[in-house]
Formats: C-alpha cells, structure tokens, sequence
C-alpha cells in the first residue's frame, strides 16, 4: 500500500499529531505492572456535611440498625450445637415477638405444613432411649444366670459392675431432650442395681462358700 | 444488575434480615425468577427456611410473585428497593421536619414493618409516644390518627395492592395465589375507623433490659381477639412521593445557591402548587400563571407584584433553564423544566467530582468540553489556556477514567488513523452511570469497613456494654457514687481510648454512607428520566 515508509520500520499508522505529542518527542514509559492497590490521591477529600439534620440521620440510622436486629423479620442462623451448655446463654437469649404473616395475601405454599412431626419423634427418643437400658439390663440378667450355672461369682460381680460402667457413661452421653427418659433409666437401673446387688448367685451356694472350703484346705495340707 | 449492585444488596440483606434471608434474597436478584422448589435447590436451604425469608421479604415489599401457568408461582426480587433500604434514615427524617414527631414515628413504623394496617399503626405510635411522655400524661388515638390522615392526603403514605373480594360463585378451587389488586382512586382513601383509645406506658417491671425471660411473657396478641376494623387493608410509605420531594428540594436549594432566598421562595411556591396537578415523571410541571403564583404567595413574603415579575423574568432567561415561560396569558405562564433541572444537578455533581478528583484546572477542560460538545486536542489547549503538555496529561486522565469519551470522525471510507478526527466530549448519561457504579461500590466498602472496625473491636465492645448495664442497675438502686467510680474504672484509660477511636470511626463511616446516598439519589433521578425521554 502507498504509505509505507521502509520495510521494518517502525511507523505510525495515523498521525502522531493529532493525539498531541510532536514528531520525534520522547514518548511516555510503557507500564509494565499493574496499578496500585491504594494509590495517593494528590487530592484529599472534602469534609463531610455536619449539620443538625446530618447529626440526627446519622443517630437514626444507628438506632435503626440496632432495632431491625430484634424485629421478628432477623431471621438468625440456627447456631451449631455446642457441646457443653453454657449456663450464660441461657440468660442471654433475646426474646423476639411472634410474627404471623397474613396468609390470604401470599401463594398457598407459603404456609408451613405442620403434619404432627412433634408428635412421633420424642417418643422414638424416648423409646431408643428406654429400650437400650433395659436391653442392657436383660442382657446383663441372662450373663448372670448364665454364670450362676458355672458358679463363678465374683467374676460375674465384676462383670456386672463394668456393665453398669459402661451404661453410666453412656447416660452421660445422652441428649438433655431425653432427661425423663434418662432419669427413668437412672430409676430403673438402680432398681436393677439394688436387685443386683444381692446376686443370687452370690449366697445360694451358700454351703460351699467361705468358712467351709478354708477349714477343708487347712486340714488337706500336709 | 451489576456486580457492584448485587454486593450491596447483599450487605443490606444481612444486616437488616440475617444471612439466611441474605442468601435467598441475592440467588433470587442474581437469576431472576424462579419458583420455591428451584431455590429451595439451588441454595441447598430448607423449604421451612426458604418460605420463612420469602414471606418476610414479601413482608417487606422486596419480593414479589407471579403465578404462571400450571400453577407454578414464581418469585422475583426488586434489586432497586433493596437498595432504598439506604434511604431509611432520610425519608423519616424529612417526615420529622413535615409533620413533626407523630408522623416520623408513623414514617418509621409503616418502614420497619413494610406493611401495616392503620389500627396497628395507630396503637404502635401511640404507645411509643406515651412512652416519652412524662408520667401521668398520655398519647390520643386520635391525635395519631389525624396525622395519619395528613400524611394519605399528600400521598406519603399509600395503600397496599389487597386482595379482591370475590363472591362465592367462583366454582372452581382457589387459585395458587393471590392476584392483588389496588384501584387509583382507593390509594390514598383512609378507612372509616373511629379509633378510640389512649397509649399504653409498659410498666417498668415488664421492661428488662437483658431480657430476662418471664414465666409467661405476656403475648401483645390479645386484641387479635376482637375483630380489626379495617382488617386486610394494608398500608405502606410512598417512596416514589419522598423522592418527588427530595428532588423538589435539591431543585430549591441549586436556586437559592446561584440566585438568592427570594427567587427560591418564588420555586418553591411553583413547585408546592404542582404537587399534587403534576405527576412525578412528567418533563415539566403545568403551567402557572403570575398571578396564580403571587396569590399562593407564602404569607411572610411582602414582594410587590412588580418585583416577582422581574424575578420570574430573571429566572427564565438564566441559562440554566430552570423555569422556562410558556406563556403570556395571565400576566405570563411560567412551567418548571424538571428534566433540565435534573440534568444540570447530575451534571454539577459530574463538575464536583473531577475538581475534587483530578484539580481546578481538569474541571476548566471538563466544562469546557462540555459546553463545546466536541472539541479537539489542539483546540482545548487553545480555548483553556493550559500548556499542551499539562491539558494532554488531564485529557488523558480524564479519558482514562471515563469521564469523557472519544468520537471519531473518519475523512476517508476506510477509517485510516491518520486521516480521522478525534474529537473529545463528554457523554452525561454514561458518565453519570459509571459514576452511580462508583458509588456503589463506595457504598459496600464503607459498610464493609463499618462492618470490620466493629468486629475486631467485638470483644471491648460487649465488655462496655457489660458495665454500662450494671451501671445502670446500680444507679437505680440507688448506690454510693465511690462503687460507681469503681465499676467505671473497670475499663482502663487506654481501652477507653480505643473506644472513643472506634466510635468516632463509625459515626465517620455511617455519615459517609447517608451522604454517598445523597449523590446516588440525584444520579439516579437524572438516569430515569433520560431513560423515560427516550
């Protein structure tokens, strides 16, 4: 095409000066990084508007934040369970007002759908709550007679007391939901325990226990 | 939406609703809308969660929905009026200055609530007002319900769209949801109520400041027992009209700046008098005659017929082009270019903001530019009296910026670089948008920053929130001032430092927030109406 000067050359392809510099200046550094984060401003801003009004806005709009917390429209995130209760945070609950939206001005399927979902899961709590327990105990009561027939009784007093062991830290470990139900597995399990304690086992032979059997070795020694 | 709209929606969410509403609110403004289900999915919330924030960003007016066929209902954000939420502090304020402690109460309780029957209103206000009354006295219902009144009557506050009462001839089953209605001429028509009553005080016990729970907390539902008057007729604040007179306002006091009180007082009777005739989008108010203007007249101004003549004159031939004359009936008919008036508002925020950015000297070229349209770079140099090489450096720092935009104007058909004129101007409309995202985003940082400077600050914030409280038992338990000198001393001189710096930061960060709001308001203004005229 006509126009160009020389091959390799560098030219510009419009004329240098209409942008404004004149033929042949130093042109400008080419950036080679990025702008700043902050850069300094060679002007700093103009103080902001004081003013009755001003002062009062501002008063509101703080107040303003601090009610809207406690509307019943703050919809807080449901917190994590922690795993010890703290007694303080019982005191620090805020109470919040109940709100109920006018149903006839929202879709149908607005409304929450409250089908009994109270009802049936404490109970399954308090079930799983009561069957382990007694599972517990019944399994402890058929290793005792089991070990009544073989006649060892100290070794099934033991075991019975590690059983019980276990069950107490697994109490412990229980939801405070299940508080009656645990307080009735205490109740049934120091029946039990009471039960326990005089194990048949224990003095129905009471022919071979104690006295007899020592006097008998006493005297076998020679 | 932008990405800087949407982050400031999501900070104002949060702040006023809790981050679960947050969540809803900004998946809705991202996509659109969309029905319960898909954004029960997409933001893997529980369908209990999803309705509960959806029904209270309905609540508020933030929400809206749609049934569709197949009776799917679909749901859609208002981006524009989650930003409002801005204005909160403004529009109550404005009331304050109108109708006085009553209505900003009414103002701010009809705001927080977004919704409000009038009895509901009446009963909140008058308990609050008796509230800060001295012992013994008590706040009438009536009273309440007056401003009430005043405030339907010049439009603040307007009726909710309400769900239409349908005869039981419908057969089939009841729709999805429900289409909601509102009638011009039922927007502002305030029931017949005869409300009787007086405020209630709350008893000092009833009130525990760490909110200790009662018992039974006495539930503020028992009047649900009898039946509401005006049950189902809904009232919400008129933000379109708070915006007719903040514009109103902005347009009095650019007067008063570049004339003086007495021409202002004369715009603002022109404007007063076409509050109501005038709708808020029209390019210009009704024309007014002299004589109209003279009579409405506020009554403190004893101007002579002559003189407002003359003024009415002098504002019309300014060149800003506020007041226009339409007319010579009636001893000349005057209209108020509410269009222009905006313009030269966003445009002197524009000139503001260059001389605060980039120098006295880069506003000479901006306005310069400005009244040229289109000029050249040899030309600037010229007309501004500015060394080439200073006038290229602003040319391009402003370019840079986009306050200003290139225009070429090819010679020949094939747009060769060094046949084309480049001619500089200055585009408003894009200039006062990328100057609204700026603000924007000024706006989220400010609150981010607030947001920040408050939590690292959480720990000696709630220790003197501690002390404060149990100054304030003592005091009343009447205690010795020594024990309250050692309570005080609880928090150390330093600590205390650190407090007042915190606090002074915040009231900082929270004023810069409100004005920034200001200029987004003026901004806003203009675009809309560019965007109507076209």
């Amino acid at each position: 095409m006509a126009g160009n000067k020389g091959r390799g050359r560098a030219a510009y392809t419009f004329n240098i000066e209409a942008v404004g510099f004149s033929k042949g200046e130093k042109l400008p550094d080419v950036v080679l990084k990025p702008p700043p984060l902050f850069p300094d401003t060679d002007y700093k801003p103009v103080p902001l508007k004081t003013g009755e009004g001003e002062e009062y806005m501002l008063a509101l709009k703080q107040e303003l934040r601090e009610t809207m917390k406690r509307m019943p429209y703050f919809i807080e995130t449901p917190e994590e369970r922690q795993d010890i209760e703290r007694y303080s945070k019982r005191y620090m609950k805020v109470y919040k007002e109940e709100w109920i939206p006018d149903w006839r001005r929202l879709p149908r399927e607005m409304m929450p759908r409250n089908k009994c979902k109270k009802g049936p899961k404490p109970k399954k709590a308090k079930d799983a709550g009561k069957g382990t327990p007694l599972t517990n105990t019944e399994d402890v009561l058929k290793k005792m007679e089991e070990l009544e027939k073989r006649g060892d009784g100290e070794k099934s007093d033991e075991e019975n007391e590690e059983k019980e062991g276990s069950k107490e830290k697994s109490k412990e470990g229980d939801d405070d939901d299940d508080d009656d139900a645990a307080e009735q597995e205490e109740y049934d399990e120091e029946e039990q325990e009471e039960e326990n304690d005089y194990i048949n086992s224990y003095f129905e032979d009471g022919d071979d226990f104690g006295a007899d059997s020592d006097d008998n070795m006493d005297e076998a020694t020679y | 939406m932008t990405q800087a709209e949407i982050k400031l929606c999501s900070l104002l969410l949060q702040e006023h609703f809790g981050e679960i509403v947050e969540k809803i609110g900004v998946r809705l403004i991202r996509t659109g809308s969309q029905p319960l289900r898909v954004i029960a999915h997409d933001t893997g919330t529980s369908l209990d969660q999803v309705k509960k924030a959806l029904c209270v960003l309905a609540q508020h007016n933030l929400v809206s929905y749609q049934v569709h066929k197949r009776g799917v209902v679909e749901y859609e954000a208002q981006c524009s009026r989650v930003l409002r939420m801005l204005r909160y502090p403004r529009y109550i304020y404005t009331t304050k200055t109108l109708y006085s402690d009553t209505g900003e109460l009414i103002v701010e309780e009809l705001l927080l609530n977004g919704k409000l029957t009038m009895s509901a209103v009446v009963k909140k206000v008058a308990d609050r007002l008796t509230e800060t009354m001295e012992d013994g006295k008590t706040m009438d219902y009536a009273e309440v319900s007056n401003t009430f009144v005043r405030l339907a009557d010049t439009h603040f506050v307007q009726r909710c769209p309400s769900v239409p009462t349908t005869e039981n001839s419908d057969p089939g089953p009841p729709p999805p949801a429900p289409t909601l209605v509102i009638n011009e001429k039922d927007m502002y028509l305030v029931p017949k109520l005869s409300l009787i009553g007086k405020g209630k005080r709350r008893r000092s016990s009833d009130e525990d400041a760490a909110g200790e729970p009662k018992a039974k907390r006495p539930k503020y539902t028992t009047d649900n027992k009898e039946p509401i008057p005006d049950d189902g007729i809904y009232w919400q604040a008129n933000l379109d009209r708070f915006h007719q007179h903040f514009r109103d306002q902005a347009i009095v006091s650019a007067v008063a700046n570049r004339m003086d009180q007495t021409s202002s007082e004369i715009v603002r009777t022109m404007l007063r008098m076409s509050e109501i005739t005038t709708s808020s989008s029209a390019p210009f108010t009704q024309p007014l005659s002299s004589n109209e203007i003279f009579r409405s007249l506020p009554v403190g101004y004893n101007i002579s017929k002559q003189v407002l003549d003359q003024y009415l004159t002098l504002l019309a031939d300014d060149p800003l082009e506020f007041v226009g004359k339409s007319g010579d009936s009636g001893g000349g008919m005057y209209v108020i270019n509410l269009h222009k008036a905006l313009a030269s508002l966003a445009t002197a925020t524009l000139e503001s903001v260059v001389q605060e950015r980039f120098g006295s000297r880069c506003a000479r070229i901006f306005r310069l530019v400005l009244e040229k349209k289109h000029i050249e770079q040899k030309q600037v140099e010229d007309f501004a009296m500015i060394p080439a090489k200073e006038a290229k450096d602003m040319l391009y720092k402003m370019l840079s910026e986009n306050f200003m935009s290139l225009q070429e104007i090819p010679k020949t058909p094939d747009h060769a670089p060094s046949r084309t004129f480049y001619l500089y101007t200055v585009n408003i409309l894009s200039a006062a948008r990328m100057l609204l995202h700026r603000c924007y985003k000024s706006i989220a940082n400010l609150i981010e920053r607030r947001q920040f400077e408050t939590k690292e600050n959480k720990r000696l914030l709630e220790k003197s929130q501690r002390v404060e409280a149990i100054i304030a038992s003592m005091q009343a338990t009447g205690a010795e001032e020594a024990q309250l000198q050692e309570i005080e001393e609880m928090i150390t001189a330093p600590e205390r430092q650190q407090l007042e710096t915190l606090k002074r930061n915040v009231n900082k960060l929270d004023a810069s927030e409100i004005q920034v709001d200001e200029t987004i308001f003026l901004l806003e203004s203009y675009i809309e109406c560019t965007m109507k005229r076209q």
